[in-house]
């Protein structure tokens, strides 16, 4: 088989005496989307801030597409293609859309020594990403983030890792707190973003919204990935739920009738 | 159709109140009394208000970037001491006291950039330190008195800076124009520049401006020795314009300059800036504190109306603020 796009080896983490990540081993291939569940406290956050450099990692490799890389911050991961969208928290709210886009790689109008940030330009690719990632609505790439919906924010970020050439964006809990229209929108931006050639990794809570997506699905629990090759199309998803706490349908039962008196 | 929503445009910008309040106040003063548009005044004014305005030019930039610098006023006292003491003691010539100042200057904004970024210590309490070294120093050098100063004329530096003539009734001195240069340039910076938009994100999302590579200390150090370097342009012209060299001057500027960039429209929270709202809050207070006198509201008063001003102009900009959030 082909050298995947991301590969991570024997992933650990600890914080102090917590261990985080147990020797987490991940793959994502190129031009696939991955749906990343577990429980909470299972260890997908940190694999992925490991992933997109928030953390560094206890021990552990990491390949893109077969070559051992290190990555010590969030530019590195930027620098080796790999984008991370969290809600909100990527985008500076008082800035315009298309200079929030183009913000640490903005086009200089020559001559250079002015310093002259080409504005129209800037524009004009926003407003045409803007349609690719399906903001039908007439937004000016002028109007301030802090002024768009949670799905547009969503939306301009992910135009921002589409338009720079990112090869893996991930994609973390994109539909928390989004309406039922501005989800498909998201969800639909991700699909996009495959075709044109992108791999993504999923994270949500809602296993509907990752059924609806993804090509594959990994389970972590308890620092571990305990499943990597779940084909939704074959699954249902009572089945993934078992394997994402562990336990058998009369196991819940049980933990939840000794969980009664208790109440 | 085309004309209202021009004006709704106008309305809506943040330097709309500000602009409104100028002309009111400048109304309300030539009404009570007619000599406060005569030349004569016209141009007192405008000769101190470019020394402070300056300052307030560079702190907008600072604190659009999310950082602020008390220790403006002490730079402003201790420059021309420090200049004035080199030249008398015959240390230096005039010039290379003037370049001396301003390296000495700049060395003190980037210790105050370099605690902020690097020590992650906030800008309040590093730079109220260094208002309190700076200004000490100017006090232990010169036994708090006064420094000798030459009268400046003749020398192509004060020509440069503070030289004087008349257009029509005006007396203008060349610092109007350092000041006018300083505005278009910093405007541009903020408004135009590639520099402008990092200056932006380091102030209203540090950490999102990082994760896309924008080296936001950098930019932080660089305003702060900015904002030191003005603050010591502006002292040397003060003191060479006044022929006075006083360690205790500029006690309180910070504070007025502040002032001055929060009334204009810029967020104290950092984010969002604009020199055409701090030009107009340089206005503001200082024709109001012009006004106040020339109408015979005894001085003393005058910081009533200032404080009434920016607790104005203070809910007004709230006021926009939550209804511009409220019709999105």
């Amino acid at each position: 088989m082909a050298e995947p796009l991301i590969r991570m080896q024997n992933i650990r983490k600890s914080y102090g005496r917590v261990q985080a990540l147990e020797g987490a081993s991940f793959h994502v291939n190129e031009r696939e989307i991955v749906g990343l569940l577990g429980d909470n406290g299972a260890g997908k956050s940190t694999l992925i801030k490991v992933l997109s450099g928030a953390v560094p990692l206890t021990s552990g490799d990491i390949f893109i597409r077969g070559k051992k890389v290190s990555l010590r911050n969030t530019s590195d991961a930027i620098a080796h293609g790999i984008e991370t969208i969290y809600q909100d928290s990527a985008l500076v709210t008082q800035l315009s859309i298309a200079r929030n886009l183009f913000l640490g790689r903005e086009p200089i109008k020559p001559p250079r020594f002015l310093n002259r940030m080409d504005q129209d330009a800037m524009n004009t690719v926003a407003r045409d990403l803007l349609k690719q990632v399906g903001i039908s609505k007439n937004i000016p790439p002028t109007t301030p983030i802090g002024s768009l919906s949670g799905g547009e924010r969503q939306a301009v970020a992910i135009a921002r890792a589409m338009h720079f050439d990112s090869d893996l964006i991930i994609l973390d809990e994109p539909t928390n707190n989004l309406g039922v229209a501005e989800t498909q929108g998201v969800l639909s931006f991700v699909r996009n973003a495959r075709d044109s050639g992108h791999s993504c990794i999923f994270i949500a809570h809602n296993i509907h919204h990752v059924f609806q997506v993804v090509d594959r699905i990994v389970v972590m629990r308890r620092g571990k990935v305990v499943a990597d090759d779940i084909d939704p199309k074959k699954t249902s998803v009572a089945e993934v739920e078992r394997i994402i706490t562990g336990m058998s349908d009369k196991e819940i039962r049980d933990a939840i009738a000794d969980g009664k008196p208790s109440h | 159709m085309e004309n209202r929503s021009l004006i709704q445009h106008l309305i809506a910008r943040p330097e709309f109140g500000p602009l409104v309040l100028l002309v009111i106040e400048i109304a309300v003063f030539w009404s009570i009394n007619h000599d406060f548009l005569s030349p004569q005044n016209i141009s007192n004014t405008l000769a101190f208000t470019v020394e402070l305005g300056l300052i307030a030019l560079a702190m907008t930039l600072l604190m659009t970037s999310g950082e602020f610098d008390l220790s403006v006023g002490s730079l402003f006292g201790f420059s021309p001491v420090l200049m004035w003491t080199l030249f008398n003691s015959g240390l230096t010539s005039l010039e290379v006291g003037f370049v001396a100042a301003l390296l000495v200057a700049a060395f003190i904004g980037l210790v105050n950039g370099w605690f902020v970024t690097q020590l992650k210590i906030p800008s309040f309490l590093v730079t109220l330190g260094m208002l309190l070294v700076v200004r000490g120093t100017a006090l232990f050098v010169t036994d708090g008195f006064p420094q000798r100063t030459w009268s400046a004329e003749g020398s192509w530096l004060a020509e440069a800076l503070v030289g004087d003539f008349f257009i029509g009734p005006f007396r203008i001195y060349m610092s109007l124009f350092w000041f006018i240069a300083a505005a278009i340039a910093l405007g541009y910076v903020l408004t135009q520049s590639r520099t402008g938009n990092w200056i932006q994100a380091a102030g209203g999302n540090p950490n999102a401006a990082r994760a896309r590579g924008v080296n936001v200390s950098g930019v932080k150090i660089g305003l702060f020795v900015l904002s030191s370097l003005m603050a010591s342009l502006a002292g040397v012209i003060s003191s060479l314009r006044t022929s006075a060299a006083n360690p205790n001057s500029g006690t309180g500027y910070e504070l007025e300059v502040i002032a001055m960039v929060v009334i204009g429209g810029t967020a104290l929270t950092g984010g969002r800036g604009t020199i055409i709202g701090t030009v107009l809050g340089i206005l503001i207070l200082r024709v109001m504190r012009n006004g106040i006198v020339l109408i015979g509201v005894p001085g003393l008063a005058y910081n009533i109306f200032i404080g009434a001003i920016i607790l104005g102009m203070m809910a007004l900009h709230s006021w926009l603020e939550r209804r511009h959030q409220a019709g999105t």
